[in-house]
């Protein structure tokens, strides 16, 4: 009796040995409590914190309200990655981004970039040849610029490593040279390893 | 012999009773000039336990420069340690309807043992009329 009941509880056990502890794939909320979290580098849902506290900082100030034709008209300038990790800025600036458009505010211009590059190529080809045609300058002038910085703080005692990402952003009125709008918005995560959830 | 036992775990009763235990003190001045527009707030209870260690003292509002509501809440830690949580805004239009952010975070949030925190958001658009915010024990 004694061998059946040790059997069954070894072939019970039996899958979890062999599947291990390991979590089966499956769909989290984006930037949710279920998010993974590892210190020495930026997650989705700091991405999205940052993004909501300038939004909101910005919008809030009313430096955007400020244009003679409302609403703003954006252009994205440099964002420098100060962080030990390659990342991909659009992960912030399109964010806020899509957050002015939404709040109806602003727009950002996709025909100007740093260096002359367009974001969107054909729109600046199409506009370019509207302004040919029709022999008038079609293009407005934005009326603000966003640049910024993403810098990393790193602390390690022991076994315990502190990362704290510090989003720096500024517009600034193309016009003065002046910053009308300042935002910084600092995450520390403190830990000996990754861990899922807050 | 027995003190060899008895110290080390009374030591360690005194560190369990009084090691997580911190509690916060704070001044203000008494004649206040600024005046929080207090609104009447609906509560939903489900996790009894979160309520009783951090409590809702109060939602304030005020409209912003470019006319988004904005929303402020003050937090009550009652106990003596400090306490984790999570909180998300969510926002809704004139007709009820919840508005998409793509900016809405949930966040991850701490309060010291008997601290007053305010945490506040601003609406993503003008449109936004009414809120809810729902809060998680960490």
């Amino acid at each position: 009796m004694k061998k059946i009941i040790l059997l069954f509880v070894m072939a019970a056990a039996l899958p979890l040995v062999v599947g291990g502890c390991a979590t089966p794939a499956h769909y989290i909320q984006t930037g949710g409590r279920e998010s993974l979290v590892t210190v020495n580098s930026i997650n989705i849902q700091d991405f999205i914190q940052a993004a909501n506290d300038a939004t909101s900082d910005l919008l809030a100030s009313g430096a955007l309200d400020k244009v003679a034709n409302p609403p703003a008209v954006l252009a994205i300038s440099r964002i420098v990655n100060n962080t030990g990790q390659q990342i991909d800025t659009d992960l912030l600036t399109k964010k806020i981004r899509v957050a002015l458009l939404n709040s109806g505010k602003a727009q950002t211009t996709t025909t100007m970039g740093l260096g002359g590059t367009a974001e969107d190529p054909m729109a600046k080809g199409l506009q370019q040849e509207s302004e040919f045609k029709s022999d008038q300058k079609a293009t407005r002038t934005p009326d603000f610029t966003l640049s910024g910085k993403i810098i990393q703080t790193i602390a390690k005692d022991g076994n315990t490593s502190q990362s704290t990402f510090s989003f720096q952003l500024s517009l600034t009125d193309p016009k003065t040279g002046l910053a009308v709008w300042e935002g910084e918005k600092e995450i520390t995560k403190q830990g000996g390893r990754p861990s899922v959830g807050f | 012999m027995k003190t060899r036992i008895l110290l080390p775990l009374a030591g360690a009763a005194l560190l369990a009773l009084t090691g997580c235990r911190t509690s916060m003190n704070s001044i203000e001045n008494a004649q206040k000039t600024g005046q929080r527009q207090m609104i009447s707030d609906s509560r939903v209870i489900t996790d009894g336990s979160l309520a009783k260690k951090v409590s809702f003292v109060g939602v304030n509002q005020t409209m912003t420069p470019g006319g988004f509501l904005k929303i402020q809440i003050e937090l009550l830690n009652r106990k003596h340690s400090l306490q984790r949580f999570s909180y998300q805004f969510e926002w809704f239009d004139a007709n009820g309807m919840q508005i998409n952010n793509i900016v809405s975070p949930t966040v991850p949030d701490q309060i010291e043992g008997g601290e007053s925190k305010f945490i506040s958001s601003v609406a993503p658009t003008s449109a936004c009329k009414d809120f809810r915010v729902k809060f998680i024990e960490n």
